[in-house]
């Protein structure tokens, strides 16, 4: 199985800033990966070398194209919403769904109308009178009705409800994914996704500094609530990161075996947020 | 086909004006003519219509009906092609847009189409139908009246006149497009550069450029040039005598110096002499070039 999206060497420099220097990164087919970093870390640059949006250094290939020249035959096989609010306020729902119907061989007209239907989104709306929330349930169903093989959402659920939000990435993983499918996304939100996500590539700073399956992280990290005692001990073991809460003091470690660490403290598997803030931190410093 | 059609009717849904306006001056046209006894057109530095044939009245006549539409559609046009691609940027549609499988090239072209040619297309076709409607109208009036031009009274119909005058505006159109496709490509070109008002970019630039030659030169040509399009086009495209075409210019030099014509026959066209012209072919590459650039720039700018 080829990869879905293959970068070697991506860089893009805007003047003397590097927003992506040098990195390189898979995608399997199947696969949900979360893109995770700060505001300004690489991540929308990223997405806009894959998605064709912006001229880059390095090699990207996805789906085996090239996509700054080759990207209106890509998009029959790539859906994305790169930002959120970018329908034109004059267009009418029905006339979105018109427009897909003509453009895009692989859009499901019939499924974009029961997607909406479930919705207050009236059909001979303009988006310009519709809220915000509601635009975005718009461009989401129009999206998902299409049969792309990779999907990438940059934010998806921004200015949505926590109600509407739970119901998208149900919809997402219940509905729309399959093993044929990968999905590539990013937001600020990653308790929300962390249950869903197959892969994390972190992002900072234009590096990529963690790119692992979900499922590795717990061979590969640990984090530890180290006793009182053993502090010292722990301490020699070189944690990444380390912090004190509610006078306990908490490190992270990477490449040790259950067997070291486990007579230091409590052990368990560290959440994608903490790692990721540990990771973060543990670059700063 | 089904893709092309669903681009071009994304550009009437954006663009209501591109159909509402012919519509509107078609709609107030028809009420002038149920309305009102008269309709009193002048002609300026006209000889006298007196002995003018039936035909070439009844022809005038339609001039000046089609004449709404047609300065209209130049106004159209224009604020169009300035906007269409600008105006995806400035609302961030373009992320939309970009998505779907649609190449630049196709969007770019799409929009010059809409543009140059069916904003031209339905001027014409919206002109042609309002002057039957006028000419039913005026027919089924009992009191009479109608057009009048230098208070001669205009023939209600004449179907050869009508049959020659549509001809000669389609070819005149067609012609005129062809002559005209630089600055369209200009504004269009204009309107994928500009990161804010394109209109005054697109005013600003060739202001510039007639400033610099005024200073370096002294001279004006460049504003001669411009200035002179339409009477040029004319004068090429048409058997006029040439200089009272370019000296009127602009649209009334059809009528005004036809006059001295027996009428608005279809010998009036020179196909040969503009299609031998150089200016024709210069502008055809010079606008080839400018739509080039302006598909580069939707495909390369970074929106970011």
């Amino acid at each position: 199985m080829s990869a879905i999206i293959e970068a070697r060497g991506l860089s893009k420099h805007y003047g003397q800033f590097a927003a992506l220097d040098q990195v390189s990164f898979e995608l399997q087919a199947g696969r949900i990966v979360g893109l995770i970093g700060r505001n300004g870390a690489g991540k929308t640059t990223a997405l806009k070398a894959i998605l064709g949006l912006t001229p880059y250094q390095g090699s990207v290939r996805v789906l085996g194209r090239e996509p700054m020249h080759e990207r209106s035959a890509l998009m029959n096989d790539v859906c994305f919403i790169a930002d959120t609010a970018v329908l034109p306020r004059w267009l009418r729902v029905n006339q979105a769904l018109e427009y897909l119907a003509g453009v895009h061989p692989r859009f499901n007209r019939q499924r974009a109308a029961e997607a909406l239907a479930s919705t207050s989104i009236r059909l001979d709306s303009r988006v310009g009178e519709l809220s915000k929330g509601m635009v975005t349930q718009l461009h989401l169903a129009l999206i998902l009705a299409v049969d792309a093989r990779l999907l990438v959402l940059d934010e998806p659920t921004l200015g949505l409800d926590l109600l509407y939000r739970r119901q998208f990435y149900d919809t997402l993983l219940n509905d729309y994914f399959d093993k044929d499918r990968t999905i590539l996304l990013t937001t600020h939100q990653v308790e929300e996704v962390e249950h869903l996500l197959t892969d994390v590539l972190f992002i900072d700073r234009g590096h990529v500094v963690l790119d692992s399956a979900v499922e590795d992280l717990a061979q590969r990290f640990a984090q530890l609530t180290v006793a009182p005692d053993k502090i010292d001990a722990a301490r020699a073991l070189a944690p990444f990161y380390q912090r004190e809460l509610f006078g306990r003091t908490i490190m992270l470690f990477e490449g040790h075996s259950v067997e070291e660490l486990r007579p230091l403290g409590e052990l368990r598997t560290p959440g994608i947020a903490d790692l990721f803030v540990a990771k973060m931190q543990a670059v700063a410093s | 086909m089904k893709l092309m059609q669903t681009q071009v009717r994304r550009e009437f849904w954006e663009h209501r004006a591109l159909w509402m306006i012919p519509l509107s001056i078609g709609a107030a046209l028809l009420l002038l003519a149920a309305i009102f006894k008269h309709i009193n057109v002048s002609i300026d530095n006209a000889p006298p219509l007196d002995s003018a044939p039936r035909t070439t009245l009844f022809q005038l006549g339609l001039i000046g009906w089609a004449l709404p539409f047609y300065c209209a559609a130049i106004i159209q046009a224009t604020s169009y092609l300035l906007d269409c691609l600008y105006g995806e940027r400035r609302d961030r549609s373009i992320l939309f847009w970009r998505s779907m499988p649609v190449s630049d090239t196709r969007v770019v072209l799409t929009k010059l189409l809409v543009g140059a040619l069916l904003v031209a297309a339905l001027a014409f076709a919206a002109a042609a139908i309002t002057s039957l409607l006028t000419s039913a109208i005026l027919a089924a009036r009992s009191h009479g009246g109608g057009i009048v031009i230098n208070s001669v009274q205009v023939p209600v119909w004449d179907t050869l006149g009508w049959l020659q005058m549509q001809a000669l505006m389609l070819y005149g159109l067609l012609g005129a497009i062809l002559w005209l496709a630089p600055f369209a490509a200009y504004l269009l070109l204009i309107s994928a550069w500009a990161r804010r008002a394109p209109l005054a970019w697109a005013v600003m630039l060739p202001v510039l450029l007639l400033l610099l030659e005024h200073m370096a030169f002294g001279t004006y040509y460049v504003a001669r040039v411009a200035g002179g399009q339409l009477g040029e086009f004319l004068a090429t495209a048409f058997r006029l005598d040439g200089q009272t075409a370019r000296s009127l210019g602009g649209a009334i030099a059809a009528p005004g110096t036809a006059l001295g014509q027996p009428r608005f026959n279809l010998e009036l066209m020179d196909p040969a002499h503009l299609l031998a012209s150089a200016r024709l072919w210069l502008g055809l590459l010079a606008a080839a070039a400018m739509i080039l650039a302006a598909i580069r720039l939707r495909r390369y700018r970074d929106e970011a």
